[in-house]
């Protein structure tokens, strides 16, 4: 492979583990729960800028160039794990205010709003992560790996988000489809049923509210060591959109299904694009791919609502002879 | 004390802009239970049209009307030939969300696509400014602001004294019981989204000339700040919304003057969220629990 196609291929695969990584993160809440997080992107975010200033070290080394909070040096994977617990911390402090008392609609609604002034108050506060310039230069994971070239080590970045990806795929089917799994869909179809039966709806949002931020969290922090900056352009509000399609796409509450969606949403439709006979203004190409994925979503849910590979329901034997007359 | 009273001056401009919105998306929501989130997008749909209007040499004002009601069109069909089949198609109130969000998303880039990224605005002069005590107000502010005024009046007249509107109260309250008693369901349902269509067109041109510039996302944009004066006033209450709107418009606006004005939206965040831990259904709405889409 020549170095271009190398770069290619390297830059489609961390794309895509990150993308299938939040997407499970949103399955979980919405997917399988059926909670409405319209702040979805906030918690990449979170996670992104976590990496970000664990791995930049201290702001004055940088002579003036960019300003954020805290700011450590810290090797290769301790940037990553920081990131996926601040995302799961804010998703906490989210989820406690708005998933107590709210009515669900109210839920989303609050959650759009939250997802708006985050991007403001970062925009606004430069000292916390530049501001809208955002972070830069944000050093490559493997760079301490000595003797081997930048092509090598980016190989090895590469490998470590597919196994990541892998490793949590076997997490999500553990969680998905244990007892505690039937809990989480319970609360999606029927709420009351399940509150009657002893089970308490809202603790189970707020559970999947905290593991998918810090899935977020953890996706924003692949993609920041990989790119190398994060900006609040990257994370508007209607980017939490992309994963719901992705969710819709692949099949609500289904693993497998979700990775799909998101490869094909996050990553496909964007290269998809670049194919199509419709110039290279990059407002209209940009346009032309949002526009591509709502018309996918209603396409999805008015056709085929369950998804491409649809969540596998569970038939059980009938527990309960009729007794013979 | 005169910066307080000219922030407060603001405030009402502000909160003129977001009565009118959070009224008209409201209203339609209170009736149906759709959650249209693509209300910002008939308001920059109506913005563009009053663009095109004015641009043309139409005066800004009648420029207004007409888009107004291009936008009552734009959201009856909306309704008709989107949602409406999707509601009969069995889509619940969380599939409704993410049917409006896309039309959202679709509408708002085809927009961009058709404008590009650049930014426009109206050719209307502000008028001269009018001082009233400390306030600062230009004949523009005043006129918007008793647009707001006329618009929630007659909504709140139609709602309490016209069988429409009291066939709208019913709807929202019981839509099986008021289809039962010979309410027409259809017609009633097209005509809250006919209004509602109608006041983000007005919402959008009037925020439009007040914002100076515009984009093709500014109507969304400005959706999330109405529907956080909707949800702190209790969504469903045309009431509720022009006191949120009240709230929400003068706590930004004063904080602005004092504060950052960059994080003045973080003010509506701060008041959203103090309402809601208080009283979760918002202030002025009586119901706790969601109920089911109507088409």
């Amino acid at each position: 492979m020549s170095a271009a196609t190398q770069y290619y291929t390297i830059t489609i695969v961390v794309y895509v583990c990150a993308n299938v990584i939040a997407a499970w993160g949103l399955d979980l809440q919405f997917g399988v729960t059926g909670v409405l997080n319209f702040a979805f992107i906030i918690f990449q975010a979170v996670g992104a800028y976590t990496a970000g200033v664990l791995s930049l070290g201290p702001s004055s080394s940088s002579g003036g160039f960019q300003t954020y909070l805290f700011g450590a040096n810290l090797p290769f994977p301790l940037p990553i794990i920081g990131a996926t617990l601040a995302g799961g911390a804010l998703a906490a402090v989210v989820g406690l205010i708005t998933l107590r008392r709210l009515r669900s609609d109210y839920q989303a609604m609050v959650m759009l709003v939250v997802s708006v002034v985050a991007t403001i108050v970062v925009t606004a506060e430069t000292g916390l992560f530049n501001g809208a310039a955002g972070l830069s230069l944000i050093p490559n994971p493997m760079q301490g790996i000595a003797g081997l070239s930048r092509q090598t080590q980016s190989w090895i970045f590469t490998a470590f988000c597919v196994a990541l990806m892998i490793a949590i795929g076997a997490v999500m089917y553990a969680i998905v489809y244990s007892p505690h799994g039937r809990v989480l869909r319970a609360v999606r179809e029927n709420e009351h049923a399940l509150e009657a039966l002893g089970r308490s709806a809202t603790r189970a949002r707020i559970e999947v509210f905290v593991i998918g931020g810090a899935l977020a969290g953890l996706s924003g922090a692949l993609l920041v060591e990989f790119i190398g900056a994060w900006a609040p352009n990257g994370w508007l509000y209607p980017e939490t959109f992309v994963f719901f399609t992705a969710v819709i796409v692949g099949g609500r509450g289904s693993v497998a299904g979700v990775a799909i969606g998101a490869a094909l949403i996050g990553v496909g439709i964007q290269q998809a694009v670049q194919y199509m006979p419709i110039g290279s203004d990059p407002t209209v190409l940009a346009a032309v791919e949002w526009i591509i994925t709502g018309a996918l979503t209603l396409v999805f849910l008015w056709a085929r609502p369950q998804g491409l590979l649809p969540e596998r329901r569970r038939r059980f034997a009938r527990s309960v002879d009729v007794a013979p007359r | 004390m005169q910066v307080f009273v000219s922030a407060v001056g603001f405030g009402l401009v502000t909160a003129a802009l977001l009565a009118i919105c959070a009224v008209g998306f409201t209203l339609q929501f209170s009736v149906t239970n759709v959650l249209n989130l693509a209300f910002g997008s008939v308001m920059t749909g109506s913005g563009f049209i009053a663009y095109g209007l004015n641009i043309g040499g139409m005066n800004i004002w009648l420029a207004m009307v007409i888009a107004a009601l291009c936008g009552g069109v734009i959201s009856v069909l909306m309704n008709s030939l989107l949602y409406g089949p999707f509601i009969r198609h069995g889509t619940n109130l969380f599939g409704m969300v993410i049917v409006t969000i896309s039309t959202a998303v679709i509408s708002d880039h085809v927009i961009e696509a058709a404008v590009g990224p650049s930014f426009f605005s109206y050719n209307a002069p502000s008028g001269r400014a009018l001082h009233f005590l400390d306030f600062l107000l230009t004949r523009q502010d005043l006129t918007i602001i008793g647009i707001a005024v006329a618009v929630t009046f007659a909504t709140q007249l139609a709602l309490q004294r016209t069988r429409v509107g009291k066939s709208m109260r019913g709807l929202s309250v019981n839509a099986s019981l008021a289809r039962a008693c010979g309410i027409p369901t259809r017609r009633i349902v097209a005509l809250a989204w006919f209004a509602s269509g109608v006041m983000a067109g007005l919402g959008g041109v009037a925020l439009f000339i007040e914002t100076s510039t515009f984009s093709a996302t500014t109507g969304s944009d400005f959706l999330i700040v109405t529907i956080a004066a909707a949800v702190v006033g209790g969504i469903g209450s045309a009431r509720g919304a022009v006191l949120g709107a009240l709230v929400i418009g003068i706590v930004t606006e004063v904080g602005a003057a004092y504060w950052d004005p960059q994080l003045k939206d973080v003010l509506a965040f701060a008041v959203l969220i103090v309402v809601l831990l208080v009283r979760p259904q918002g202030l002025f709405s009586q119901l706790a629990t969601e109920r089911a889409v109507v088409g």
